[in-house]
């Protein structure tokens, strides 16, 4: 080999003399790149095993964690359906989620088509519309709804002025599904309204040539076409339904009626002496149904391609007429967002500035700050105030971060074990969240070297947990942005003398940037709206805008929880707004 | 200069295998061409002696320097390989100016400030863009980006210049002028060069050998005259230049030069051939379109073969006429420089002219379909 090597070598250097090719450092055979590779898968495997194994653990062992002296036992799981009156809870979950998937499908599916392939007047104010839930939390929501139509909300009550009795029930599983139901179906509407948007708009036209007309255009072609996102956003919103804390906690803890996090939440939170290997046992059993919902949703896509009707040529869609249907259409729609979203949302902020809000007496009479001004009194609420914004600003630092580096060793390298990164930085998003706090909770008893007791009830285990269930969508955001730049940039890099570290740093950092910065955004709100996971993470020190607010609301304190909510809705327009700012100020230059 | 040697380069995806068993040596300083169409494995090819792609198997040495070697485990990556690309989408990094872009592979190589500023002057000098430096990639038109790409290849001195089709991206009559400037900076540099493409008119104007791929196996290397005048396998004969394509039998031979009865028409047919192929033998005779003539029954032409036949169609297509005219059930495409020629006629064609394959050649389904005619 040597003698081989010779020669080369010579004509090199008379060739060019003045500078070398690279060479980079491989001790045992492993570069740099390897090295920043193998430590990004390694950090996901901790960070996702961390909250599940416990998990596990806890659920056939007869003692907590915490404690030494445990023994195996599978007690947890039996007694979890005898004394703990599981099968109830199930069949309540079953009975919710499935309720909450169909009334959303059924408000998403036929927006999604009469505003994408119909002419309706302020179409585009509609899309915009349906982003709401980016900026209100369900538990927001879930406040909302019950200061308007709860037993005695402003509107409920105003209707048995009016009419002698109120038609509804808002504390039953009905009125649960409907709430969760208008907070989920702007997910299926994006879905459905993505793929009817790229799909081609020439078989529709094909469809007319052949005679056909409007509504048989819909009902033959379109509808048909559209059975992969509904399907995709169907399980979707069960699995989000079945993990939800808010709406099923507010409504369900006045009549008592539990579903799976609220049974988390009573049996961890509120009983005096907790059974962990039950709690355990529940969880273990939550985590299966969620798992096997992402596996099938993983399955059914992969033979989704026979209704790809994606092309590489773009059509622009030609919209059909609906004729007088569409006046219909526009009253549904805005019924939907004007009842569903902006008057519990308005009925809230109006809340914050009033001490006795109902129609009884007018509201107006008691205007007042005092509602702001308790809030600030208090040093506890300024400081969950605080908590809430160095959690959101950190945490989405760190994990748009986190999350563009597992984007690069999945999606942009010649790494192995590419996949199993992509994978371990989506999985957190079929755990519970509920599950992932109580996950860290007894992560932190068994983690060594006293890491655990370091982070047990500070504000870190609360950016850690919360920072795991926003990688998911953080990574959904910077994967496609990240694709979207050419291959042969990194190759032309590569070719030119940079290895994958460098690549990164001389070449792509730049142009990862913009990707970068919208997921900064995105967890940011994100983790802002957040606090399932801090229930059971949650100390004097810690707190959080919605733990905060859901111990208040406990308190009966509905004004304080109104003044909160809407100072987190402030927050969220306004670091939105200033962030579309920055963003195109940018663009110009 | 180095030569770039490729033993036994293999290479699947999944169970699916797009590169087999394929073997070449480039010599110093010239300039080789891998052709095919698209999915023949060629930029497989290119990127496994790019380091961009690691083969299943085989060996590649450039300059005695072994780049990959599957059965000792070698593997350079591509950083260390010293090599200068070019690739389809010129792959200008777009926030670096023009400026920016030469001098980051410099960077790498900590060649000095001063000496940077040289050698991208001279580069940039070479393809005549000198004064483009400060700006940026998309400020640059198609051809001019696709000249910086090279100088950017070029400014480090590589051992070896790969070229993956980048003359595919600019229009038709500037990819003639850049083909003639390339073939003059290549043969100045006079550095060993690898080029890929689909575009055999391209291939055959620059390359000094071409390597004709299909299907993850090569075909044929040769000169671009023996590529087109002594196609090895029906294959090439197909993909480079045009090709009518003629089943029949040997019915006898004399020396070199054999009879063949056509399926098509009943008609025998003198071919020449240094082939050995026993009488009775399935055959077929491949036979470009610019080397047939049609003469009308009555004209007289020196031509070892004369059939009869009939024109379908005949356009004018500039220099010259194209002619489909059928053969017993066959449409045969001849270019001839007699115009106005109708019905029937003969078509005329030297036993030298044509090539002999063994075996019948088997055309794609779609392409028979359009080829038969219904008599």
């Amino acid at each position: 080999m040597s003698t081989l090597t010779q020669p080369t070598r010579k004509s090199a250097d008379d060739q060019a003399a003045t500078f070398k090719p690279p060479r980079y450092r491989r001790p045992f055979g492993v570069g740099r790149d390897q090295v920043v590779q193998y430590a990004v898968l390694a950090f996901l495997a901790v960070l996702v095993l961390a909250p599940i194994v416990p998990t596990l653990y806890q659920s056939v062992r007869n003692r907590p964690l915490y404690e030494a002296g445990g023994a195996f036992t599978l007690s947890g799981y039996t007694r979890l359906f005898t004394d703990a009156g599981f099968g109830e809870v199930a069949l309540n979950t079953v009975l919710f989620a499935s309720l909450t998937t169909l009334l959303s499908l059924a408000i998403a599916i036929p927006m999604a088509i009469v505003v994408v392939r119909t002419k309706l007047p302020g179409g585009r104010l509609v899309a915009l519309a349906m982003q709401w839930p980016f900026f209100i939390s369900s538990l927001i929501l879930g406040f909302g709804w019950i200061i308007m139509y709860g037993p005695a909300g402003f509107v409920s009550v105003k209707v048995q002025q009016v009419f002698g009795a109120v038609p509804w029930n808002l504390y039953s599983i009905p009125g649960m599904a409907l709430t969760e139901a208008v907070a989920l179906a702007p997910i299926a509407y994006v879905f459905c309204a993505n793929a009817l948007r790229q799909s081609d708009a020439s078989l529709e036209s094909a469809a007319q040539v052949c005679g056909a007309g409007p509504l048989r255009i819909l009902g033959q072609v379109i509808v048909p076409l559209l059975r992969p996102p509904i399907v995709y956003s169907a399980i979707l919103v069960f699995s989000v339904s079945i993990e939800t804390l808010s709406v099923p906690l507010l409504y369900g803890q006045p009549v008592g009626i539990d579903v799976f996090s609220t049974f988390l939440y009573h049996n961890g939170l509120q009983s005096v002496d907790p059974d962990f290997t039950v709690l355990g046992a529940a969880s273990t059993i939550i985590l299966v149904v969620t798992l096997s919902l992402v596996a099938l949703q993983a399955k059914l896509l992969k033979d989704a391609a026979r209704f790809v009707s994606v092309r590489g040529k773009v059509t622009r869609p030609r919209k059909l007429d609906l004729g007088w249907l569409k006046w219909l259409s526009i009253v549904c729609i805005w019924f939907y967002v004007i009842v569903g979203a902006l008057v519990p949302i308005a009925g809230l902020v109006f809340r914050s500035f009033t001490l006795v809000f109902t129609p009884l007496q007018s509201p107006f009479k008691t205007v007042t700050t005092q509602n702001y001004e308790m809030v600030f009194d208090s040093d506890n609420y300024v400081q969950s105030l605080w908590n809430s914004l160095i959690v959101a600003g950190v945490g989405s630092v760190t994990v748009s971060a986190i999350a563009v580096l597992a984007v690069m060793v999945a999606r942009r390298s010649t790494f192995r074990l590419g996949r199993a990164v992509e994978y371990l930085a989506l999985i957190p998003q079929s755990l519970p969240g509920i599950i992932i706090g109580i996950g860290f909770f007894w992560a932190f008893a068994l983690a060594p070297f006293g890491v655990g007791s370091m982070l047990q009830g500070t504000i870190w285990a609360v950016i850690i947990a919360f920072g795991m269930r926003a990688l998911p969508s953080a990574f959904g955001s910077v994967a496609p942005a990240i694709m979207q730049i050419g291959g042969e940039l990194d190759n032309a890099a590569r070719v030119s003398g940079a290895d994958w570290v460098m690549t990164f740093f001389r070449v792509l950092r730049a142009l990862v940037t913009p990707a970068f910065a919208g997921a900064l955004v995105l967890t940011f709100v994100i983790m802002l709206k957040e606090y399932s996971p801090a229930v059971f993470l949650s100390s004097a020190d810690n707190n959080i805008l919605g733990t905060t607010m859901l111990s208040l609301w406990t308190q009966g304190r509905a004004g304080s929880v109104a003044a909160l909510a809407t100072l987190q809705i402030a927050i969220t327009a306004v670091f939105v707004a200033l962030a579309g700012l920055l963003m195109k100020g940018k663009h110009h230059a | 200069m180095p030569e770039v040697t490729v033993r036994n380069l293999a290479k699947t995806f999944g169970g699916n295998s797009v590169l087999r068993d394929v073997t070449f040596t480039i010599r110093d300083g010239e300039f080789f061409t891998l052709l095919g169409a698209s999915g023949c494995g060629k930029s497989t090819t290119l990127n496994c002696i790019a380091g961009l792609e690691q083969p299943t198997e085989g060996a590649i040495t450039v300059g005695g320097r072994p780049f990959v070697d599957t059965a000792a485990g070698v593997f350079l990556p591509p950083e260390e390989r010293n090599l200068g690309m070019v690739f389809q989408s010129y792959a200008l990094w777009p926030h670096m100016t023009i400026a920016k872009n030469l001098a980051l592979p410099l960077n790498i190589r900590k060649v000095p400030k001063e000496k940077q500023k040289t050698l991208i002057h001279d580069a940039l000098d070479k393809v005549g863009l000198a004064e483009l430096s400060g700006r940026y990639p998309h400020q640059l038109s198609g051809g001019q980006q696709q000249r910086v790409a090279l100088a950017r290849a070029l400014v480090y001195s590589p051992t070896v210049l790969l070229l993956d089709e980048p003359l595919s991206n600019l229009d038709a009559k500037l990819r003639e002028q850049a083909r003639a400037w390339l073939k003059r900076l290549q043969e100045e540099l006079g550095i060993t060069t690898v080029y890929v493409t689909h575009d055999q008119e391209e291939a055959l104007a620059l390359s000094d050998r071409i390597a004709v791929m299909e299907g993850g196996n090569m075909i044929q290397i040769g000169t671009p005259h023996e590529i087109y005048e002594r196609p090895a396998a029906p294959e090439v004969a197909a993909f480079v230049g045009r090709c009518n394509f003629l089943t029949g039998k040997v019915v006898g031979h004399d020396g070199m030069r054999y009879g063949v009865r056509l399926d098509c028409s009943g008609d025998v047919v003198q071919v020449d051939s240094d082939r050995n192929i026993a009488a009775d033998d399935s055959v077929t005779v491949a036979i470009r379109p610019e080397r047939l003539e049609v003469v009308p029954p009555s004209g007289t032409v020196s031509g070892g073969n004369r059939l009869h036949t009939e024109v379908m169609t005949s356009s004018y297509v500039g220099s010259r006429y194209e002619y489909d005219v059928r053969l017993g059930g066959q449409a045969v495409q001849v270019l001839s420089s007699h115009g106005g020629l109708t019905g029937r006629v003969d078509l005329v064609f030297d036993p030298g002219q044509a090539l002999l394959y063994a075996d019948k050649v088997e055309l794609p389904e779609e392409q028979r379909d359009l080829l038969t005619v219904n008599s």
